[in-house]
């Protein structure tokens, strides 16, 4: 139900805080120039009437954003996605390619708290934010979050190659929503495709975690 | 020790079904778990020991896989639904940027036809994705295009177009005459079954016809390998549900010429039954590495895997059922037909199952088409044929005037199934959600249930080795060379060897994927944990054994009075030894670095005559599934509010994923009976929904209430007593759900998926018969 993800809570941080590959190309993009950053040879600034469009490369161009807590600084390509450069660049590869286009989850961060598929942001466009991986959600120490702790509880994963992206999710929509019923949750993980079908597993798990069930 | 067979007693069965069996078990082996066993780790509900990994990002698939200087593999496809390939000219694309290697497939593979839109033709490997892409399309292919057939009713028709190659026919069936139309076949054949045909007359006859759509495995991470040489010898890291199928596949490789080859899955995102052998992609990535001298990463994008990762075939079924007046089932007549696409396999639809049917008269065609090949598909040919035969079998009950739960007691022998009526019964409450006027009322939301059977029958086989190591400083490793796809086999590996250690399922160490260690089976037809388990639990029992040798050697207390449990040497009577000794200090007194016992699965008997399995309580497992739907009969819109599954499937090793397991067997037959069906563009040959958002898999929204009913059962057909569980769950889904359907609106559908359109067009048949 392509409308219906589109439409979920999880979903709308594609339309605000990230721009498409597409809508980059077409110059339109408008999260680099507030950064602050200067990646390429021309700025416009937020507001401005002017249309002067930032263009980036063709070479490499540097970027600086927080990711898991700690400064990147990272020459990528124009071109490469924000779920590229996690996996080829920086060795992150718990986010996954599954649909490359936006419609499964699979590839689901968090920048600035909101869930993005990261297959279809740019990499240039989380300079100056702040951008959270599954890698980053247990602590330093190892420690799994609560949330992924409930994972583990509930059996809410069986190949597991949905699974970061649904974690994210679901982080993303507990930072939003503490207590989610199960229409909030369902809508919330919407976007995220499982197909060993772990579901209500997951439902499960996020009311855990949400202090909402019990263990298991 | 004795290594002959034996003949011992046990007791199977479950509640007050039990019975004392005098069966003869393998050399070696170790009696069945069996009614009244008490276990400590074993039928408890354990977290799966790999899902730290899985929720940290930490699991490695394939997919994940990199190694130094690797390079970026990509193969061409063709465009064309149907083609010869003349020529393929690789030159310039050996110049663009980055190309490290180029293959023709027509040279590597032999193999001049191009039988489907999507088919592969040459492949690449570059420094970068994007650069093996450029040269993608830097390649020329002389193609000679033929006219085409991509769907079962257009290549069956009486002109339609050669859709295989050489002297291959379009339709394949036994009886078919040379130069026979399908349409003539079916017409000769027709009353061709005397018995059947004389047993129908004066019964209640019911007929109907029914088809479903192509599935497509879908599962998450694609079909691929990283692969990277070591002179002659090949690692092969693999999305694999059988890792030493693609081993052998790759050492028997002419194009390879492997000298060894170590095939690795640690992690499998999703098999669903496409993922056996290296497959072309697999071949073309190695070959790669090894011409470029670097290692190849090649996966399938999401488009490959939905023309070329494999497929459930459609079906049509022409069936009529004879019914006597005492409710018994008389006779089956069956024709089916449908599409294997252009693979190598059938695709036969299985829907003379389940129940006591005297006489059956049944025909299969199979219809090459210019469409992606089929390939296994979780329980291959039932949810197609079990949806037509059960939704017959409540057609039947209707036209005879019975409860379509009763009818298929009184026709179901099945010696578990037969005490699952009345538990999902009463758990589904049948008599109060039944809708008893269906379509009736002014609400347009109607709401029905509905039910359907299920079965299935692999106890596992042989071919499984396990190899369990008792280190000195009491770390326990746990080995096995097949994969876990998502099952739960690593952690129910583990569990039966640390049952028989005395220790609790953290405390051992479980390795799996990799064809360094002993043998596994592949991941099919629901045979892994049942040919797997066996060995791994007569490995830890023999392991155990020897420890306990020592600690007798020691101490001089009697080994045979001796067991381990709850991390301790203890007396089997439950007597106090003289003194505590714990595993580890047990463990300490190994005089090598390591215990070491690798078992194979236990057979009875030798050569041809060799059984993997004893006799147990039912050679199948099997279980019911009740659905309950709310239809919206403006919008055509069915809503699966819930589902209840009983499920016998042998003894449960670890309730808490076989329920996951169970639940997600349903939730893909919901998708099935709702959602999915591959679209082809007749005028084209393409298949216009080769992703993820038009092909429409169920998601979290759609998702129903899921109740899982465990019924465990001491089938004693091996020593861990256990039944596959991979294949049953999902074949009475879309069944159940299709009768719920009619339940609700009075009207049916015999066509999966049910789609808003198919709902509102059986109301509309049903307002024009009245």
């Amino acid at each position: 139900m392509p409308a219906d993800r589109d439409d979920s809570p999880g979903r709308e941080s594609n339309q605000n805080a990230a721009i498409s590959r597409r809508s980059f190309l077409k110059g339109t993009g408008l999260a680099v120039a507030a950064a602050g950053v200067a990646p390429g040879r021309a700025l416009a600034g937020p507001g401005s009437d002017q249309e002067e469009v930032p263009v980036f490369g063709p070479g490499p161009v540097p970027i600086r954003f927080e990711l898991n807590g700690e400064e990147v600084r990272v020459e990528v390509e124009p071109a490469t996605t924000l779920l590229d450069l996690l996996r080829d660049r920086l060795d992150l590869t718990g986010s996954k390619r599954v649909c490359d286009r936006g419609s499964c989850g699979a590839c689901t961060v968090q920048v600035n708290g909101r869930a993005v598929a990261s297959c279809s942001i740019l990499a240039v466009d989380v300079t100056g934010q702040k951008v959270r991986t599954i890698e980053g959600l247990s602590s330093a120490e190892g420690e799994l979050s609560p949330l992924q702790q409930a994972f583990v509880d509930h059996d809410a994963l069986q190949c597991g190659f949905c699974t970061p992206g649904m974690v994210m999710s679901c982080q993303a929509l507990l930072e939003r929503n503490p207590k989610p019923d199960r229409p909030a949750i369902a809508a919330g993980i919407a976007g995220n495709i499982c197909r060993c079908g772990t579901y209500q597993n997951v439902f499960e798990a996020v009311e855990q975690a949400s202090g909402q069930g019990g263990g298991k | 020790m004795s290594r002959d067979p034996q003949t011992i007693t046990i007791k199977v069965g479950f509640g007050d079904q039990v019975r004392e069996l005098v069966v003869t078990i393998g050399e070696g082996d170790i009696p069945p778990y069996q009614v009244g066993d008490r276990h400590d780790e074993v039928g408890q509900r354990r977290n799966r020991v790999d899902a730290v990994a899985k929720v940290t990002g930490r699991a490695r698939y394939t997919y994940d896989r990199k190694g130094a200087g690797m390079l970026y593999g990509k193969m061409l496809r063709s465009p064309h639904a149907n083609a010869n390939i003349r020529s393929v000219d690789l030159s310039k694309a050996l110049t663009m940027p980055g190309v490290k290697a180029a293959l023709d497939f027509v040279e590597v593979f032999k193999d001049r036809s191009a039988r489907y839109a999507g088919c592969s033709v040459a492949a690449v490997a570059a420094e970068t994705e994007a650069q093996a892409e450029a040269a993608l399309d830097a390649i020329v292919v002389d193609y000679q295009v033929l006219p085409f057939a991509v769907t079962t009713e257009a290549a069956m028709a009486e002109a339609a177009p050669q859709t295989g190659r050489g002297d291959d026919r379009n339709v394949s069936a036994r009886g078919l005459r040379d130069g026979e139309s399908a349409a003539d076949f079916l017409a000769r054949i027709a009353d061709q079954d005397q018995a059947v045909q004389e047993a129908m007359k004066g019964q209640t006859v019911v007929s109907g016809r029914f088809s479903t759509s192509v599935q497509t495995h879908s599962a998450l991470e694609t079909h691929g390998v990283v692969c990277d040489w070591d002179g002659d010898n090949l690692l092969c890291y693999c999305s694999t549900q059988g890792t030493f199928g693609v081993r052998r596949d790759a050492t028997a490789s002419p194009q390879l010429r492997a000298r060894n080859a170590r095939v690795v899955a640690e992690y499998v995102g999703g098999g669903f039954g496409a993922k056996f052998g290296l497959g072309r992609e697999g071949v073309a990535g190695a070959l790669l590495a090894k011409r470029a001298g670097r290692p190849v990463r090649l996966m399938l994008d999401r488009r490959e895997e939905h023309v070329d990762g494999g497929n459930r075939p459609d079906s049509f079924h022409d069936l009529s059922m004879a019914v006597g007046r005492d409710g018994k089932i008389v006779a089956l007549k069956a024709r089916n037909w449908g599409t294997p696409g252009n693979g190598s396999g059938g695709a036969g639809a299985r829907n003379q199952a389940y129940y006591a049917i005297p006489l059956v008269d049944k025909v299969e065609l199979n219809v090459r088409t210019n469409a992606g090949g089929a390939r296994a598909f979780r329980a291959p040919g039932y949810p197609q044929g079990i949806f037509a035969l059960e939704s017959l079998m409540d057609m039947a009950a209707d036209a005879i005037g019975l409860d379509p739960l009763e009818f298929r007691r009184r026709n179901d022998p099945h010696p578990i199934r037969i005490h699952e009526y009345d538990l999902g019964a009463e758990r589904a409450q049948w008599q109060k959600r039944r809708n008893r006027n269906p379509g009736a009322g002014s609400d347009p939301i109607k709401r029905g249930m509905g039910m359907a059977a299920t079965e299935w029958f692999n106890p596992g086989g042989g071919g499984a080795s396990c190899l369990v190591r008792i280190m000195r400083d009491g770390t326990v490793e746990v080995r096995n060379g097949a994969q876990d796809i998502g099952t739960g086999t690593r952690t129910v590996m583990g569990m039966v060897v640390a049952e028989e250690l005395g220790l609790r399922i953290d405390q051992v160490e479980t390795f799996i994927g990799d064809t360094r260690d002993p043998q596994g089976p592949g991941s099919g037809g629901s045979t892994t944990i049942g040919s797997l388990t066996p060995a791994a639990r007569l490995a830890g029992y023999r392991a155990a054994e020897q420890l306990l040798g020592l600690v007798a050697g020691q101490t001089g207390w009697k080994a045979e009075d001796l067991r381990l449990r709850g991390g301790m040497v203890v007396r089997k009577d439950g007597g106090r030894l003289p003194r505590e000794m714990s595993f580890a200090q047990a463990c300490a007194l190994i005089a090598d670095e390591a215990i070491e016992v690798t078992e194979k699965h236990p057979m009875v008997g030798s050569g041809r005559n060799a059984s993997a399995n004893y006799e147990g309580f039912a050679d199948t497992n099997s279980g019911l599934q009740f659905a309950e739907v709310e239809v919206d009969t403006e919008t055509g819109k069915v809503r699966v509010l819930r589902v209840v599954a009983v499920q016998d499937s042998g003894k449960y090793l670890n309730p808490k994923t076989a329920e996951s397991q169970i639940r997600g067997g349903v939730i893909q037959g919901v998708s099935y009976a709702l959602f999915e069906r591959r679209i082809m563009d007749r005028h084209q040959g393409h298949m216009l929904n080769a992703d993820l958002e038009n092909y429409r898999v169920v998601g979290a929204l759609e998702t129903p209430e899921i109740d899982v009913v465990l019924v465990d059962v001491a089938n004693g057909k091996n020593n861990t007593s256990v039944m596959g569980l991979g294949e049953p769950p999902t074949i009475a889904t879309a069944a159940a759900i299709a009768n719920a359907v009619a339940n609700a609106i009075g009207a049916r559908v015999t066509s999966l998926p049910i789609t808003p359109r198919k709902v509102l067009e059986a109301l509309a048949a049903k307002g024009r018969k009245r």
